[in-house]
């Protein structure tokens, strides 16, 4: 099997993870419960709207108690939560400023008025230029003119040749 | 012999110059996405559906097809190179390709993989033009209660044999249901879990959310720790070996033989092709130390395997309306969105379909070998782009593909929140593809259970009665079960017991 990038989960993340589905089951059958069951209209009673996820919520709760049974018994409340490096730190960052750009992209700059070429271009040279920042090698976070032009470059090119196939070759709307 | 002209007529229209660029252009674009680590084919399908959406239906499911078998080919390029798997299904072939490469035969192993890939779609078509008529033929006799445990055991199925974790698999294939019934309800047209937005109203269309769980979740996995990797040198010639064919026709008869019944299977991966062909070639071969450790055997045998599952996948996605994968699931929605509907009614509506697809699959195996003759090492440059200036680009297409389908700012929004949702769940080791066939059969399951309910007005007997539905529903149950760790010894102790019974038999015959 190709190397694993990331380390497996620990026990205590699957039981936090198991307890979430166990609430996300009881807020589904909940739902289906409470959900009108159309008497007015007159119809069959097994067709109720909330039959099927009603069942749905049953079996998340029995699988989520399963995996809240098994990850305590694999001693995930024994175990303290594990240290937080700096590689760790890093990489969280990096997360958070990665969705930041891409929820900012699609959110934000998208559909709002500013033309879809401008839009993309701001994204992918921002992208660029701030993934390079987070870098762990030295050479590639110093910013020289010749990085930022290059962004510049490829963002323009990436947002006008994406928009010139999409819209006017093949005829697809473009936000 | 009405088949045979049928077949021989789809072959012909295809025979024009503008849908041969069509096919190139297509499996093109699906071999760069299969090279480029993390980009997978259900990426690339979904992405060049909406790039096709304004092309007649045949160009656009020849372009699908074309880049969904070239995504996979082009998989093994990066699995030999940098033994790290293009997409899933390449991950068998890593350890034989990568060690291949490593003793300077790179050439030879992409060489093979060109040949093995060509000759097993091909062998796939085949099936492809036997099978499904008559598997259609049977599925026109499936009535609600059979499609409800077909779906179901889709979903199980994919839970229990993706990843190595059952549990987590079942939950995202609850997951991928439950989100599929948000939204208006098929009978009654009921508003579900809206939570009185009307945008909501529609659901979550499949094309943002796979292009958010496939598209989304990666970038963001990659952006957030970017390694570059080195890449073995190619020195030797890449032609295609079709000796090594000829030397091993056994394995490539018995791999693609595996890989279109893995590939029938409901939601079992390419992946599954490859590593059952793989571990088939190892339990029979006299040389089995040289496993993973660059026997061309395995390398044939992963690679047939895994190619010849795609036209596996392709049957009952046209005769029963179920994917067999998280690629053929994204298929069947163009489909949908072409006008075409997928299922028993297929044969009836449109019998010409099946051929035409008979014949782009065929084409799509010519694309590949014209590409493994021509285009290795000019494609093999696209490894040399940075992540960082990759990733933001490809994102732009997914807001792009996540749009285009219905033109609707919420489809990006979607997409958005299912990408994040779907970034930290695979950190957890939560895998996307029971998610997908979720999404896919959540509908079907719905309206076949409520049907069947209505037909026999409340009992649950023809649920556990009909012969087909006992069959589906002791598979499923018995696939459940299976994770039960005593159920699990027992099966094992009986197959022990069954193993030694019949090998004692045959002793005492010989």
């Amino acid at each position: 099997m190709p190397p694993l990038e990331h380390a497996p989960p620990t026990a205590r993340s699957e039981f936090f993870g198991a307890c979430a589905w166990l609430a996300l089951g009881v807020a589904i059958v909940i739902g289906s419960w409470t959900m009108d069951r159309l008497e007015q209209q007159n119809i069959n009673p097994y067709t109720a709207p909330g039959l099927l996820p009603g069942l749905l919520g049953l079996a998340m709760i029995v699988l989520g108690g399963a995996l809240a049974h098994r990850s305590w018994r694999r001693g995930a409340l024994r175990e303290a939560a594990p240290p937080l490096t700096l590689d760790r730190r890093d990489e969280r960052r990096r997360i958070w400023v990665v969705m930041a750009l891409c929820v900012g992209y699609g959110a934000v700059l998208i559909g709002h008025g500013l033309p879809f070429w401008l839009a993309s271009t701001i994204y992918v040279t921002a992208s660029i230029l701030i993934v390079r920042r987070l870098s762990r090698d030295p050479e590639q976070r110093r910013l020289s003119a010749k990085a930022a032009v290059q962004a510049i470059v490829i963002g323009v090119a990436a947002s006008l040749i994406t928009q010139w196939v999409f819209q006017d070759l093949f005829l697809v709307r473009l936000p | 012999m009405q088949g045979l002209v049928d077949l021989g007529n789809a072959y012909l229209s295809f025979l024009n110059p503008m849908t041969l660029a069509y096919g190139l252009g297509g499996a093109f674009v699906g071999i760069v996405m299969g090279i480029l680590p993390g980009l997978s084919a259900t990426l690339a399908i979904a992405l060049l559906t909406t790039l096709t959406i304004k092309l007649q239906a045949n160009d656009a499911i020849l372009v699908l097809i074309c880049s969904y078998v070239g995504a996979l080919y082009g998989g093994s390029r990066t699995a030999i190179l940098l033994n790290i798997p293009g997409t899933a299904a390449n991950a068998a072939s890593c350890a034989d390709g990568y060690a291949l490469a490593k003793r300077g035969e790179a050439g030879r192993a992409i060489g093979i993989a060109t040949s093995g890939a060509f000759v097993s779609t091909l062998f796939g078509v085949l099936c492809l033009a036997a099978f499904t008529p008559l598997l259609a033929e049977v599925a026109l006799s499936f009535g609600a209660f059979e499609f409800f445990w077909l779906a179901l055991f889709g979903v199980v199925i994919s839970g229990s044999i993706v990843g190595d974790d059952p549990l987590k698999g079942w939950l995202m294939g609850m997951l991928g249901l439950f989100v599929a019934q948000v939204g208006q309800e098929g009978l009654y047209a009921y508003d579900r879990f809206t939570l009185g937005w009307d945008e909501l109203s529609g659901g979550i269309a499949l094309i943002p959310a796979l292009v958010g769980a496939f598209g989304l979740a990666e970038v963001l996995t990659t952006l957030a720790d970017p390694i570059e990797r080195k890449i073995v040198e190619l020195r030797d010639s890449v032609l295609p070996r079709f000796r090594e064919i000829v030397q091993y026709w056994r394995t490539v008869l018995r791999s693609g033989v595996i890989g279109v019944f893995t590939g029938l299977l409901p939601g079992v991966g390419e992946d599954a092709g490859a590593w059952m062909s793989y571990a088939a070639a190892k339990a029979v071969s006299k040389e089995k130390e040289q496993f993973g450790k660059g026997s061309i055997d395995g390398l044939m045998a992963a690679e047939t395997g895994d190619m010849s599952s795609i036209p596996g996948h392709i049957i009952p996605c046209l005769a029963l309306g179920i994917p067999g994968s998280a690629p053929s699931a994204v298929l069947m929605a163009a489909m949908i969105i072409h006008g075409i509907q997928p299922g028993p009614m297929l044969m009836i509506q449109h019998p010409h379909f099946v051929y035409e697809v008979v014949a782009m699959t065929t084409l799509a195996s010519i694309t590949i070998l014209l590409f493994g003759l021509f285009g290795v090492r000019p494609l093999l440059h696209v490894l040399r782009v940075p992540r960082a200036v990759l990733m933001p680009i490809v994102f732009l297409l997914c807001v792009v593909g996540a749009f285009a389908t219905a033109s609707r700012l919420f489809d990006v929004y979607a997409m958005l929140a299912v990408g994040v949702g779907a970034f930290f769940l695979r950190r957890h080791g939560y895998e996307m593809a029971p998610f997908v066939l979720g999404l896919v059969l959540g509908p079907l399951l719905d309206k076949s259970l409520r049907r069947g309910l209505v037909l026999s007005d409340g009992s649950l007997v023809p649920f556990v009665t009909r012969p087909i539905c006992v069959a589906f529903g002791l598979v499923t149950l018995f696939t459940i079960l299976l994770y039960v760790p005593s159920f699990k010894a027992l099966v094992q102790r009986a197959r022990g017991a069954a193993g030694s019974g019949l090998r004692a038999l045959f002793a005492r015959r010989g």
